[in-house]
Formats: structure tokens, C-alpha cells, sequence
């Protein structure tokens, strides 16, 4: 059974954390905008975004690559981009829904989570649980529904469009227990 | 070069030109961060220049370990020469802004001279530009950041601004990031304001190199985890700072009003702030790439967003007799949209009231407006006067010092700054070692440094950190409030101590206060980040150095033993109730511990100056030339 990165926007901090561990691990150099993961930021509406490669079923980047470059790994579900076969044309950039797949400025190279392998730097260092890394089950599928759901009133909210999040904030000793929850991962 | 990016970036407003200089030169004596920083404003700057001069030098300074992956490496230092004190300005930050330099591809920025009109600075990686600021001058710091990240059209910039107190030359405006995180004391948005400048907004597509990234990404690790199982961080990280005041104020370490009483019965049994976090914290949120989140953001309806942490948090209730938490956050996020330091604001505000309250001033000096203790009007029209500097606000504008002459002698008497500035407010009758740090330190204001925290941490386990502070400082004694013991030496380590984390780019509270209390962690990422081979000695001992310069670069401007004193109230008047009732600053030993002070550090016990001897043992031979030889 697979294991996914499940992202609830709603627990994100903004400390980019998962950017620059993501960027150390891989490229071996401290340079967020060289993670495969962002966070979109809306600081003074306190509404903070980390967007990622969700590993679609019909993934939009392995449709629309013309040198077969992009493939599932079927060890650990993740979508990987084989750079020899890698043209660099960008289709795969632009075509994800998400816009989650990256492109590295410095080498010209494209950017994609990886899973690490199967044990993700950024699910670990993560401070609030707003990432994790759970099995692909029905359960697991109902929230990341359920995350996404809730992604557009975040945006409207953030934009101003919309009503103030219905949620009540989560009072701190459900923090603590949604902490000690993610330690115990 | 690993850790360091190796440049500093050097901007002339007057000229419209910009220049770059290596830093490796530098960074064997004094590191990176704030300590290299003090090397640089006391080369660039030119003894007698004005602060609001255009050759007063601004200085952003971030450290090697600035931008990386180790838990809180958010912060910049800031300096200049403060049109507060008119000794050398200290200021640091944290947020997005220092990384974001750093990404740019410097360790400094030196912005010198002045715009002839209003202006911003775009840095985009090696391009520099020098854009018109006209449209957005006058804006508040919020709308400022958002107009400019509108016009680059880039929501990722950083900008740091100043708001309406910095262009109108406010002596203690501040410096914004973000909705709240402020560069905020010495009047370094008075200083930008004087140049002109608006802000200075970065985008850096690079990053910091690591000369061993995966022993750096191991530990990096390891601390989260080790972070994330501390009761600080737990308590940071859900609760941020409210909780920490309230049992401050439990334990007579804060002061109510103007230093004027403590353990003011009905905030001990109501304190709001609590249950003020709890309702309207929407999510702690912390600084670039650090797990601890000790900052509210708070969403109330009617008033507003942002976020708040400590000083606030005393600032605008205790020190202003006010319960209101709804006034609380209004007059916090006004003073963070005008761009005013909240400590100073707030001190401004409790001394008209403790002169009206006792009758030394009426409504009539202050506009009309009646300074009763808490009151709603009395602090909101006064923060937005002084950053109009409409009426009284233009005379408080000048300082503290400035209003009290134009109050009369009895008002002089009753003011209360060290080195210029309200200082840090602590109830310094009380803690013994705490008000010695206080007097010695450099800018006024060095607090909280480990061995003042210490005398905090004893009342919840005396014996133990009396151990710790035999450990750490060399005398049991150096952990009791009421005791003069020990303390110099307390003094002098913990003075060290901070300027490692400080000088590296880091969170002095992760590296020195709450969660590691010492600089071994800071050091062994230093060391894998730059592929140096250092020890916590050597980093301690720079600290030194930095301690030296920056005192000369003080004597330099006239600074002598006499400075370092505390208002003499802390003196004359004992506290009235609370577990310290009684306690007063005795003025025998008070000087007894500041003479043992300098005598630890190698200074003269006359004059408060480093000897010739230390300053040649530490390699400052040029600073002693310079300075030394008028006294000589």
C-alpha cells in the first residue's frame, strides 16, 4: 500500500521549513525557492498554503510529457522526472492543476517531490502537523477531500472575498494533542 | 564560501549607487551578524555626525547561519548611530526578511546618504534599484509592504518599512516586517526616515551554501525533535508569551504603571490576556524555518490582524494600569501600523499618566486630554499624536527626556531612562543581577540576557538553579534576586554568551535562553555550516571582542561609569507589597557589583573604559589608538 504527504493548509504556520529542508536534501544547499514543496503566503490574513505534488491518478505531467520523462515509481508512488530523458520544454510545469511541479532557476532542472524515498524530510520537521504522511485509505482519501474543500474559502478568505473561516480556532490544548498525535507517527 | 554568501552590499542614496565588498576579511575577528556589524558601523561611521545626518550609516547585518536550515535562523541585526541615545544603535529582527537577503546573495547591507525624495530599494539578487516611494509615503506599514509587493508584482518580496512615525523622524520609530515583527528599539525607522527611504524590499532566487549538508540536515533533525519535546517550546509554541507575563507579574518581575507599584491586585486575579489568546488566536505562528511558534496572530473582529508576542503583552495592560484587552490589541496594532516601538510607546504613555496621577500636570498640558491611569482615550490619541507629532505628541516625539523639561523640574525628577531610553521594563529593585545587566548594558537595553532569566527560573526550583548558576556562572549566589553575589560574573558570561547566537544569525531565545542554554548546539551547526573548525571558547571569546568594540565605539561618543546608573527611584523607593515588599536597590552595593563588573572585564574602574591591555589582548590595537590616546 502506498503512503502519501496529506497537507491541511489550515495547520501551516508559513515558516518554510519543509521548503528549505526539501532544498538541503536535495540539492544540498539552503535555497527555499529550490524545494520541491511552497507555501503560499498570505501573511496579514494569517493564511498560509504549502502546495506539493499530489501524485494524481492521471497525473496531468506524465500525460503531457513528450519524452516519457515523468513516471510513477511504483516502490513508493511517487511521480519522478528521469533528468537524462528530460528535455527541459516545461510542459509539465505549466500543465499541473496544482502548480506543484517546480522549476529549478539555477540548473534548468525540474523540480518534483520525491517522497524522499519513502520517509519525507518535510513530514519530519514539519512543527504543526499540517503535513503527514499516512497510508492511501479510504480514510486518508476523505481528507485530503476534505482538505481540498476547504482550499478555495482559505483563497477567498485570504483575497477577501469571502466569509472569515467558520472553524473556531482550535483551542491550545487541542494543539498539544494534535502534536503529540504527529509524534507519535 | 560556505555560511557566509562573502558579500556586503553597500548603498549610496545620495549618489543612486550601489557597490559590493568581500566579508571574509572580517569574519575571523568578529564572525558575522551583529558582531560584524558593530566592526562595520564603527568604520563607516564618522565621530559627530548627527543621527538624522545622511552619513549616519544604516546597517543590516545577518549571519552565517542565517537562512538555513537550523531551527530559527530568521533573524537580522540592525544598526546605526540612534537618534535615541546617541550611542550606537542595536536593534534585531526576525520574520522572512533576513533569509531573503541572504538568498539575494549578501551577509550585509550598508545604505548610506539620503534620497532627495521619497524612495524604496528593490533588491532582486544582483540588481539593485532605487524606485520612487511618493505614492506609498504616508502609508501605514501593512499597506506599505502590500502596495509594494503589488507593484513588483511579486507576493513572495520581503519588505521591512517604516510607517508614518519613521518619516516624520520620530526619535523611537521603528522598523516593520510582516504585521508585526519589528526592528524595534533605538529609533532605527527614524534613521531610515532620515534618508528618506520607505523600505527596502528583497527577492533572492539563491541560497546558503553548507560545507556538510548531511551531517547539517541530521542535526537540523535531531533539534527539531529535541525542540519539540521541551516544556519552553510547548508552552511557546501553544500559549506564546501570555502565560510567561502573567506569572511574570505573579512574581514581581514585571512592574505596574511607570515602575511605580507591583502586584496590582486586581490584573494578578484577572489578568485577560489568556483568555484573550484563547479566544481570538486564530494560529501561533513563528519566524523563517523555526518549529517554535511563540507569536499569537490574532483575529478580532472590529479591530484587526497581526501578530503580537511579549512586550505588548505588559506593555499595554500592566504598564498602562489597563484590563481592556480589546485597548490592548488596538493601541498594539496601531503602533506597529505607525511604526513605533511598543516599549517605548507604552513608557511614554505610563509617565504622563503617573505625572497626572499625581498632580504634576493637568489635562490642560496634554491637549486637553485627562491622563487617567487605563484610560482608552488617553492611550490611543496619545500613540497617534506622537506619530503625527500633532500637539503634545511632537514634544513626546523627541523623547521622554524631551517632555519632561517642558513639564517643569518636578517632571524631570520623575522620569525614568537609562541611556536615554525607558528601560527595559523589569522591576529592577527586586532582581539584583537583572538591574546590574540593565545599568552595564550597551544600549540601555540588553534584556533578557540567561543570567537575569535565571533569576526568574529560581523561584520554581530555587536549589536547582543555584546548581546551574554554580555550573554556568561560578556561584550559587548568582541565582538569587535579593543576592549581590556573583552577579558580575553572571553578567559578563551571559553578555558573551548572546552576542554567539546574535553574531551567527539566529534566535538568542533557541540558543540561549529557553530551549539550549548555552552555545554548544549554535556552535556545532556553525561549524558544520562553514566547515570551520571552532570551539564554543572561540565563539565566546569573539563575543568578547564584540562586547569590547561595542563599548568603545560608546566611549568614542563620550560614554563613561556614570552612564551605566538606573533611575535613582530604584534607589529611593522600596517596593510596597508583593513576595519582594521592601526590596530597594542598595546604592553601596549596587556600585560595589558594577566595580567587581569592570574589574572582570578588564576595564577601568574609574572611568567604565577597557583598558589598553584588553583591547590589545582581544586585537583591537586600532580602536585603542584611536580612542585611548585622547584620554591617553
Amino acid at each position: 500500500m502506498y503512503k502519501t504527504v496529506v497537507i491541511d493548509a489550515a495547520k501551516c504556520t508559513g515558516c518554510r521549513a519543509c521548503e528549505n529542508y526539501c532544498s538541503l536534501k536535495h540539492e544540498g544547499v539552503c535555497a527555499p525557492s529550490r524545494g520541491r514543496i511552497h507555501v503560499v503566503k498570505w501573511e496579514q490574513q494569517g493564511i498560509f498554503v504549502p502546495v506539493s505534488c499530489m501524485r494524481c491518478q492521471e497525473p496531468a505531467c506524465e500525460l503531457v510529457c513528450p519524452k516519457c520523462a515523468t513516471r510513477r515509481d511504483f516502490a513508493t508512488g511517487a511521480m519522478t522526472v528521469d533528468a537524462n530523458r528530460c528535455i527541459g520544454c516545461l510542459s509539465c510545469v505549466f500543465a499541473c492543476p496544482f502548480g506543484a511541479t517546480f522549476l529549478d532557476q539555477e540548473t534548468g532542472k525540474i523540480l518534483k517531490c520525491d517522497l524522499c524515498d519513502g520517509d519525507p524530510t518535510c513530514v519530519k520537521v514539519c512543527p504543526t502537523g499540517a503535513l503527514s504522511f499516512e497510508e492511501v485509505s479510504q480514510e486518508t482519501y476523505l481528507k485530503l477531500l476534505e482538505n481540498a474543500d476547504r482550499l478555495p474559502q482559505l483563497v477567498r478568505e485570504a483575497l477577501g472575498q469571502g466569509e472569515p473561516q467558520g472553524t473556531t480556532p482550535a483551542a491550545p490544548q487541542e494543539k498539544q494533542e494534535t502534536q503529540e498525535a504527529q509524534e507519535g507517527q | 564560501m560556505y555560511g557566509w554568501t562573502g558579500k556586503i552590499l553597500r548603498i549610496d542614496l545620495s549618489n543612486r549607487t550601489s557597490t559590493t565588498e568581500p566579508t571574509e576579511s572580517y569574519i575571523d575577528k568578529y564572525l558575522g551578524g551583529r558582531g560584524l556589524g558593530v566592526r562595520l558601523i564603527y568604520e563607516n561611521y564618522k565621530p559627530g555626525t548627527d543621527a538624522f545626518d545622511p552619513g549616519n550609516p544604516l546597517i543590516f547585518s545577518t549571519g552565517p547561519l542565517t537562512g538555513t536550515s537550523m531551527p530559527g535562523s530568521g533573524r537580522v541585526d540592525v544598526t546605526a548611530l540612534s537618534p535615541m541615545s546617541k550611542l550606537r544603535a542595536k536593534s534585531n529582527f526576525g520574520a522572512y526578511w533576513g533569509p531573503e537577503v541572504k538568498f539575494a546573495g549578501y551577509d550585509h547591507v550598508i545604505i548610506q546618504g539620503k534620497a532627495d525624495q521619497p524612495c524604496y530599494l528593490w533588491i532582486k539578487d544582483d540588481e539593485v534599484e532605487i524606485r520612487d516611494a511618493s505614492h506609498i509615503w504616508g502609508k501605514d506599514t501593512h499597506e506599505t509592504q502590500k502596495a509594494i509587493q503589488q507593484e513588483l508584482g511579486d507576493p513572495e518580496v520581503k519588505v521591512v518599512c517604516i510607517g508614518p512615525a519613521g518619516e516624520k523622524l520620530v526619535r523611537f520609530a521603528c522598523l516593520i516586517t510582516e504585521t508585526g515583527d519589528a526592528g524595534g528599539r533605538t529609533g532605527m525607522g527614524a534613521v531610515m526616515g532620515s534618508k528618506n527611504l520607505k523600505a527596502v524590499a528583497v527577492r533572492g532566487s539563491g541560497g546558503v551554501q553548507i560545507a556538510h549538508p548531511q551531517e547539517f540536515l541530521e542535526q537540523a533533525i535531531q533539534v527539531v525533535r529535541e525542540m519539540r519535546e521541551h516544556p519552553a517550546y510547548q508552552e511557546l509554541s501553544n500559549w506564546g508569551t501570555v502565560r510567561g507575563v502573567q506569572m511574570m507579574y505573579g512574581m514581581s518581575f514585571f512592574p505596574v504603571g511607570y515602575f511605580e507599584d507591583v502586584c496590582w491586585d486586581e490584573l494578578l486575579e484577572k489578568y485577560p490576556g489568556t483568555e484573550y489568546v484563547k479566544k481570538f488566536c486564530v494560529k501561533n505562528v513563528g519566524c523563517f524555518n523555526c518549529p517554535n511558534r511563540c507569536m499569537n496572530f490574532l483575529s478580532v473582529p472590529g479591530i484587526g490582524k497581526g501578530v503580537t508576542s511579549c512586550e505588548p503583552f505588559s506593555g499595554f495592560t500592566g504598564e498602562v494600569w489597563n484590563l481592556d484587552m480589546d485597548l490592548f490589541w488596538e493601541a498594539t496594532l496601531l503602533v506597529n501600523k505607525l511604526g513605533m516601538d511598543s516599549s517605548e510607546a507604552a513608557a511614554c504613555v505610563g509617565f504622563l499618566m503617573e505625572l497626572y496621577h499625581h498632580g504634576i500636570i493637568t489635562a490642560q498640558d496634554t491637549d486637553g486630554v485627562a491622563m487617567d491611569r487605563g484610560s482608552r482615550e488617553a492611550i490611543l490619541t496619545t500613540l497617534t499624536k506622537i506619530a503625527n507629532r500633532e500637539g503634545l505628541g511632537d514634544v513626546l516625539a523627541e523623547g521622554q527626556k524631551a517632555a519632561a523639561e517642558k513639564f517643569g523640574p518636578k517632571a524631570v525628577d520623575k522620569v525614568d531612562l537609562v541611556k536615554g531610553m525607558a528601560p527595559h521594563a523589569y522591576e529592577f529593585r527586586a532582581f539584583k543581577g537583572t538591574a546590574l545587566m540593565q545599568a552595564v548594558g550597551h544600549r540601555g537595553d540588553p534584556l533578557p540576557l540567561r543570567g537575569s532569566l535565571l533569576e526568574v527560573d529560581w523561584h520554581h526550583a530555587p536549589e536547582w538553579f543555584q546548581q546551574v548558576a554554580k555550573e554556568q556562572f561560578g556561584d550559587e549566589e548568582a541565582a538569587i534576586p535579593s543576592s549581590y553575589k556573583g552577579k558580575a560574573m553572571a553578567a559578563v558570561i551571559s553578555e558573551h554568551m548572546e552576542r554567539v547566537p546574535d553574531s551567527l544569525g539566529v534566535c538568542k531565545w533557541l540558543y540561549n535562553l529557553f530551549i539550549y542554554q548555552d552555545v554548544n548546539i549554535a556552535t556545532r551547526f556553525f561549524n558544520l555550516a562553514t566547515g570551520k573548525d571552532w570551539d564554543s571558547a572561540h565563539l565566546l571569546k569573539i563575543g568578547e571582542r564584540v562586547r569590547n568594540l561595542e563599548r568603545m565605539f560608546d566611549v568614542r561618543q563620550g560614554l563613561r561609569r556614570g552612564d551605566d546608573s538606573l533611575p535613582k527611584k530604584f534607589f529611593d523607593v522600596p517596593l510596597s507589597k508583593g513576595p519582594y515588599k521592601g526590596a530597594v536597590l542598595e546604592r553601596e552595593k549596587f556600585e560595589q557589583m558594577k566595580d567587581e563588573y569592570y574589574e572582570i572585564r578588564g576595564w577601568d574602574k574609574e572611568t567604565g573604559i577597557p583598558t589598553r591591555e584588553k583591547l590589545v589582548e582581544l586585537g583591537l590595537e586600532d580602536v585603542a589608538e584611536e580612542v585611548l590616546k585622547k584620554d591617553a
